[in-house]
């Protein structure tokens, strides 16, 4: 026995020499680990910080661009009646045919005159191609003024507002100059911005047509979207069987949620305008184009907030003799509802930013005036800033920055309601 | 009457009915075991309601689009129509100003013939309106007699209502399929008319692009060329290459420092901030990255000493998207990080790695699919993005390695296709349909190969 215990070679480990973690190798090798460590973590805080500077220079070269577009330059413009070629009898301004008298005298070339009379030879390319509207509105406000001498307050033109707001040619800001000398120039709030719709004129444009053609097209969306899309999600959630069926409506939602949005643009224009022949342009195949886009976004948030609804409230509800069918839309929908409104709110924000689809559809016309129904042509907002974009006049670049501050604070405040909703009624169970 | 009427009588007898049969049913016997009433008193009112107006809007439905064609079948019998042009534009625009003095739309006429057919279109107009009147109304009572005869106690008036409920939801989320059959179908059946006319091999492999067709047979350059290869070049090296070096190490590198090193305060803020980036329409990148990003990489390449830099760079549209696509990589990238097992980082932090190695070696490389997965997603959605590259990238269709010149994409020459004038029947139009089935079963493919790839991963760590 103990022959045989000599003769094992007792396993010994090769003498194990601690780590000198003092030494100057290991401390240089802790060191190195220890910067990289702290160039890892910098760069983190870089990447960060840079997405956020990005957003912020958008943010702000936005802001930069549109606050002036909120604002006019007006020409405080006097009118000499009696000398215009204006030939407008007062006395006709009272009766019935009130308007028709109006849109028989050339008030615009009045206009004109009279600017030339006040500003020398270029003074018609000081004020607006609209002015001769607020001389208009003048003249139907109080007829009496024809035949006398008044300060009627004009848009200025492109020109002179840009300079106002220091940005153009020496040769505009000499003009400028001479005209501020006169002390006829103010600056103020441009109302016609927020009331007027869109026009050849940058001084004339207002975003009100395309918000309300936005408007429109977001009120079918949602009649469409938010029944179809919740019904489906209770149905997939709460009742379907699983079988072959259910798999290929559930793959093809989540499809639907990725396709790229231009392809429901391309669908809308095959089946809504050359199969069914509905009205090109109008708000109502923007919204059923839209509405398409937005239902599988709120069939998935729809299926998540049914699916954290916990199952011992159906039980409950089984239990004391409740249907099925009354077990979903007495218990299961009214606690699930806040989640589904958070999801309907995203998707309806995704859908008023929406531009390709509706570039499709032909909702890219020229909309002089807001639309009156869901039938009749119309534009939106976003398209509205694509098109004015594409405009050559520099007018046009502050209106379609300040177009787009407004979309931003409907998106962002649309945002926002979402997330306090989901704050305010999120339940844990 | 007009449709609005009718509809709104429709739904008020609706009401009506709702109410009557519901009064009609509370007044049953509350006795006790079988004796009790099946069903709630509103459940009668429901099933009798449902009657009157179900079948009434139908028949609204399928006549209001029927009844135009009986209408003007009409007019065309009669005397006054017998001299009119034999076909084409002119007897459609006849009888579309016919119907339009007819309804009060206009007064006086382009064509002395229309002002002579009003009549009869009003007559018309008059008939088929009245008939459909009746019938919807006549059906709306029928239903309703016929439903409120079966108000009884021991009607089992639930469980029909509960069958139609049922129904609804059923055909709601069908619609799902209808909507991608219709994508499908459309997409198909137009590109199938377009490859009649342009062979698929020269679309798919042909690299000249100029989508003109000919007005006139001998006109010079009057052959359209459709070869998609410099499109699908443009839109790859925008999409998939400039967008995702801009977004992929942004968007990873946030993630990390958001869930591993920043304070929860910070990533409460910080988080949102960056999912404003998603929020923000493409509309608005477009414009920016055209008036802002675009003139200034314009000025930095001739700067550097590159001549021909275009002002509509593919750069400038790349890294714009890179930017809008980092919120989605971040996220994405997020629930990875966060779905790798707490022990495996544990482990590592206990053997003395440092937070950055055990990120670097541990984290990521188990976290890799999901981010691939993610990223893949990414991919399909910077490649079907319009509005950036209609406005920041060019229409020139080059095939170009040189970030500064001009490319164009397949989104931005459906969008260029499709608008302005077009007549239908043209290759030229057709042509945005052949686009955008590629487009399609690209984005699908790398969806499903992402969503699969990002299942399988989570399938591993549950």
């Amino acid at each position: 026995m103990t022959e045989l215990a000599a003769m094992t070679p007792v396993p010994t480990a090769p003498k194990r020499i601690p780590t000198d973690w003092k030494s100057d190798l290991m401390q240089r090798r802790i060191r190195k680990r220890y910067a990289s460590e702290r160039r890892f973590r910098f760069i983190g805080l870089a990447a960060v910080s840079l997405s956020v500077a990005f957003l912020a220079f958008l943010l702000i070269t936005m802001i930069g661009n549109g606050a002036r577009g909120f604002t006019q330059t007006d020409i405080r413009l006097p009118v000499n009646f009696a000398q215009t070629s204006l030939m407008l009898d007062p006395t006709a301004l009272t009766g019935p045919n009130a308007e028709a008298a109006l849109a028989a005298a050339n008030i615009q070339g009045a206009t004109e005159e009279a600017a030339v009379a006040a500003f020398g030879p270029d003074g018609a390319d000081y004020i607006s191609d609209g002015a001769w509207l607020s001389v208009r509105a003048a003249i139907r406000k109080d007829p009496a003024i024809l035949g006398k001498t008044v300060d009627i307050a004009v848009p200025a033109s492109t020109h002179i507002d840009i300079a106002a707001k220091n940005g153009a040619d020496p040769e505009i800001r000499a003009a400028y100059q001479k005209l501020e000398a006169t002390g006829r120039l103010s600056t103020g709030f441009n109302l016609n911005f927020l009331t007027g719709s869109n026009s050849n004129d940058p001084t004339l444009v207002g975003i009100w047509g395309a918000f309300k053609g936005s408007l429109l097209t977001m009120i079918v969306t949602l009649l469409l979207a938010f029944p179809i899309g919740v019904l489906a999600a209770l149905y997939l959630e709460e009742y379907a069987p699983r079988n072959r069926w259910t798999d290929l409506i559930e793959v093809s939602i989540n499809n639907l949620a990725a396709v790229p949005s231009i392809i429901f643009g391309l669908l809308g224009l095959a089946v809504f305008l050359n199969v069914m022949h509905l009205p090109r342009s109008a708000a109502l195949v923007g919204g059923l184009t839209l509405a398409l886009m937005t239902m599988p976004v709120i069939v998935i948030a729809g299926r998540n907030a049914i699916k954290s609804v916990p199952p011992s409230i159906r039980d409950a509800a089984l239990g004391i003799g409740a249907s099925p069918v009354q077990v979903v839309f007495h218990h299961v929908l009214p606690l699930a509802l806040p989640g589904i409104l958070t999801g309907t709110i995203i998707g309806m924000a995704r859908a008023l930013g929406e531009t390709a689809p509706l570039l499709m559809i032909g909702m890219r016309a020229f909309i002089p005036a807001p639309p009156a129904g869901i039938t009749d042509p119309a534009t939106v907002l976003p398209v509205q800033i694509y098109l004015w974009a594409d405009e050559v006049s520099r007018g046009f670049v502050e209106k379609t920055s300040a177009a787009i501050i407004v979309l931003l604070v409907f998106l962002l405040s649309m945002n926002g309601l979402a997330i306090y909703l989901r704050n305010k009624f999120e339940q844990r169970w | 009457m007009s449709l609005l009427a009718i509809l709104f009588l429709v739904l008020g007898l609706g009401l009506i009915s709702w109410i009557s049969a519901r009064m009609r049913a509370s007044r049953f016997v509350r006795g006790v075991g079988s004796d009790r009433p099946h069903s709630l008193p509103s459940y009668h009112g429901w099933y009798v309601g449902l009657w009157v107006t179900i079948p009434a809007l139908l028949f609204l439905a399928v006549w209001a689009s029927v009844s135009p064609g009986l209408i003007s079948q009409a007019v065309l019998a009669t005397p006054g129509a017998a001299n009119l042009p034999a076909f084409g534009m002119e007897r459609a625009a006849v009888l579309s100003e016919a119907r339009a003095i007819a309804t009060g739309a206009v007064h006086g006429g382009f064509h002395a013939q229309a002002a002579s057919l009003a009549p009869a279109y009003r007559t018309a107009i008059m008939h088929y309106g009245l008939i459909g009147a009746a019938v919807t109304l006549i059906l709306a009572f029928a239903g309703g007699a016929f439903a409120f005869t079966k108000v009884r106690s021991d009607f089992r008036a639930r469980t029909r209502v509960e069958r139609l409920v049922m129904g609804a939801l059923l055909i709601a989320s069908l619609i799902a399929i209808l909507t991608t059959i219709g994508i499908f179908g459309s997409l198909v059946f137009e590109s199938w008319r377009f490859f009649n006319m342009v062979s698929p091999l020269e679309f798919l492999f042909g690299t000249q692009w100029s989508p003109q067709t000919a007005i006139r047979a001998d006109q010079v350059g009057s052959s359209g060329a459709f070869g998609a290869v410099a499109l699908f070049w443009g839109t790859i090296f925008i999409g998939a290459i400039i967008a995702m070096i801009v977004a992929i190490p942004l968007g990873l590198m946030s993630a990390v420092y958001l869930t591993q090193y920043a304070k929860p305060s910070t990533r409460r803020w910080v988080k949102p901030i960056l999912e404003i980036l998603a929020g923000v329409p493409t509309v608005v990148y477009g414009y920016f990255a055209a008036l802002t990003v675009a003139p200034a990489l314009r000025d930095f390449a001739v700067m550097i000493g590159i001549s021909n830099a275009s002002s509509e760079s593919a750069l400038a549209a790349g890294i714009v998207m890179g930017v809008m696509i980092i919120p989605f990589v971040s996220s994405m990238a997020d629930d990875s990080i966060a779905a790798v097992p707490q022990s495996m980082r544990d482990g590592s932090l206990a053997m003395g790695a440092t937070p950055s190695e055990t990120i670097r070696k541990v984290l990521l490389p188990a976290a890799l699919p999901g981010v691939v997965g993610g990223v893949l997603l990414a991919v399909s959605r910077a490649i079907g993005e319009t509005m950036i590259v209609v406005m920041a990238a060019g229409l020139a269709a080059n095939l170009t390695l040189n970030p500064f010149a001009s490319v164009t994409t397949v989104t931005t020459q459906i969008v260029q296709l499709l608008t302005g004038d077009q007549e239908f029947e043209s290759a030229k139009t057709l042509a945005a349909f052949a686009l955008g089935l590629v487009l399609f079963i690209v984005t699908l493919l790398l969806n499903i190969v992402a969503l699969r790839v990002v299942k399988k991963y989570r399938e591993a760590y549950d």
